[in-house]
Order: structure tokens, then C-alpha cells, then sequence
């Protein structure tokens, strides 16, 4: 499947394992792909940018809303999470507050495989194009991501003020 | 007049949303130290009994939850 990526496609893929592992997600889940997007310099990261969405705003609600030891829920009881974490690396080693199982490489959650699956689907039912040339790029991907309707993606668009739906149909016209 | 304390003790209290996702998060934070700190008695040759009573749960509660190894029996 990924022969038919392009070289910025690729990258998003990658570069969507190195947000989940950012995030100390447990897997990489379609709004780490949404985040690689939003860095692309190509065609999905350009759609992207044009509907307003700012790479750092959606990083922050991505963290806001997706990680399990909330630092900013935590301090609004007084729990000072780096503290936490230092004295328990101080014990225990490196990571010692990291999920289990985050270290190396990371599963690609079904949301996300279906992501990418769609965006193949999205460039096959092209037309006007020989079908040699259907190339998949971070635009597809952006159609696919948004695609399957993923709760997390769709709540972190609708907070930075952005309808899914008409991204959806930004990127699809783009691709 | 109030302190910053005061005022996201206040907010933490008010908000259901805040409050809850801190209890999420207060709790996965218990479960991944209680994970280090148990597996550190095992390695001082503590008894589940003995971690069990520490943590007021049943030997068999803590049993199940952290026994992984063979050589965790």
C-alpha cells in the first residue's frame, strides 16, 4: 500500500508515531496523524493552514484531551505532576511514569489504518487520472483521517473552531 | 484575599469537568506507581500478604493484579 505514497505522505506516517510517542499514547491513533498533517508542508498541511489551524494550538488540545496523567487537571488539586514524575524517576529510573509498552514501535491503532485506507479508497475513486498515477498524498491522507469520523479529531477541530465536515470537504476538493 | 490556591481549589471544586478528569488522571497516576512500588517489595522479598495489608486490599486482589512471572508466585 505505501508504494503508492508520497515522500510527504510517508512522513506523516512516520512522523504520526513520533507524536503518539510525544503524547505517551499507547498506540498511534488518527489524531496523531491529524498532527503530523497539520506540520506537512505539502497539500494536507496547506489545507490545513487555510482553514486556520495552527500546529501548536491542536498539539496543545491534542495533549489537553487525550493524556491520561492530565498535568493541568492534576494541578488543580495541588499535584504538581513534574514533581510526581521526578521523584518517582528518582526511584525507579527514566520513564517510570510513561504507560507501559511505549517504548519502540508503536501499533497503529484501527481508526488509523482505516485513515489510510480511505485515503487509498479516496485516490482510487479519482477520475480523469490513469490509475498508475493515483498517487497517495497528505491530502488523501487529511480526507482519510477525517474520513472516520475518529471522536478525538473531531472534538480537538470543533475546540480550535473548525467543522470537520467542511475540512473533510476542503481537503477532498484539494486532493 | 483569596490566593492562587484558593482560587483552583475553587475551580477544581466548581468545574465537574476539571474535577473528573483529575480523578482519571489521580487514579492512572496510583495505578503506575503502585505498579513500581510493588513490583520494588517483591524485589526486597516482601510476602503478598505483606503487600496486600500495606495496600488494604486482599492477598489475592493484590495477587492478581500484580503477579505477572512465574517467579512472581
Amino acid at each position: 500500500m505505501f508504494e503508492r505514497f508520497t515522500d510527504e505522505a510517508r512522513q506523516v506516517v512516520v512522523r504520526a508515531q513520533d507524536e503518539a510517542r510525544h503524547l505517551r499514547a499507547g498506540q498511534v491513533e488518527p489524531v496523531h496523524l491529524l498532527l503530523a498533517i497539520a506540520a506537512d508542508p505539502g497539500p494536507g498541511g496547506e489545507t490545513m493552514r487555510a482553514a486556520g489551524i495552527d500546529r501548536d494550538r491542536l498539539h496543545r488540545a491534542v495533549a489537553a484531551s487525550t493524556d491520561e496523567l492530565d498535568a493541568e487537571a492534576l494541578a488543580a488539586f495541588g499535584v504538581d505532576l513534574e514533581q510526581v514524575r521526578a521523584a518517582a524517576e528518582a526511584a525507579f529510573g527514566p520513564g517510570a511514569l510513561d504507560p507501559p509498552g511505549t517504548e519502540g514501535h508503536l501499533r497503529f491503532a484501527d481508526g488509523s489504518k482505516k485513515s489510510l485506507e480511505q485515503a487509498l479508497r479516496h485516490v482510487l475513486a479519482r477520475r480523469g487520472l490513469a490509475r498508475r498515477n493515483r498517487v497517495i498524498d497528505s491530502g488523501c491522507v487529511l480526507v482519510g483521517v477525517l474520513a472516520v469520523e475518529d471522536p478525538v479529531v473531531t472534538r480537538v477541530l470543533r475546540q480550535l473552531g473548525a467543522d470537520p465536515a467542511a475540512l473533510r470537504d476542503q481537503a477532498a476538493h484539494a486532493a | 484575599m483569596p490566593t492562587s490556591t484558593d482560587v483552583t481549589t475553587a475551580a477544581a471544586a466548581d468545574d465537574p469537568a476539571t474535577g473528573l478528569r483529575a480523578i482519571r488522571a489521580l487514579r492512572d497516576l496510583a495505578d503506575r506507581l503502585e505498579a513500581h512500588q510493588v513490583a520494588n517489595a517483591r524485589s526486597r522479598g516482601w510476602s503478598w500478604q505483606q503487600i496486600a495489608e500495606a495496600l488494604g486490599v486482599t492477598r489475592q486482589a493484590a495477587h492478581k493484579k500484580h503477579a505477572r512471572s512465574r517467579k512472581d508466585v
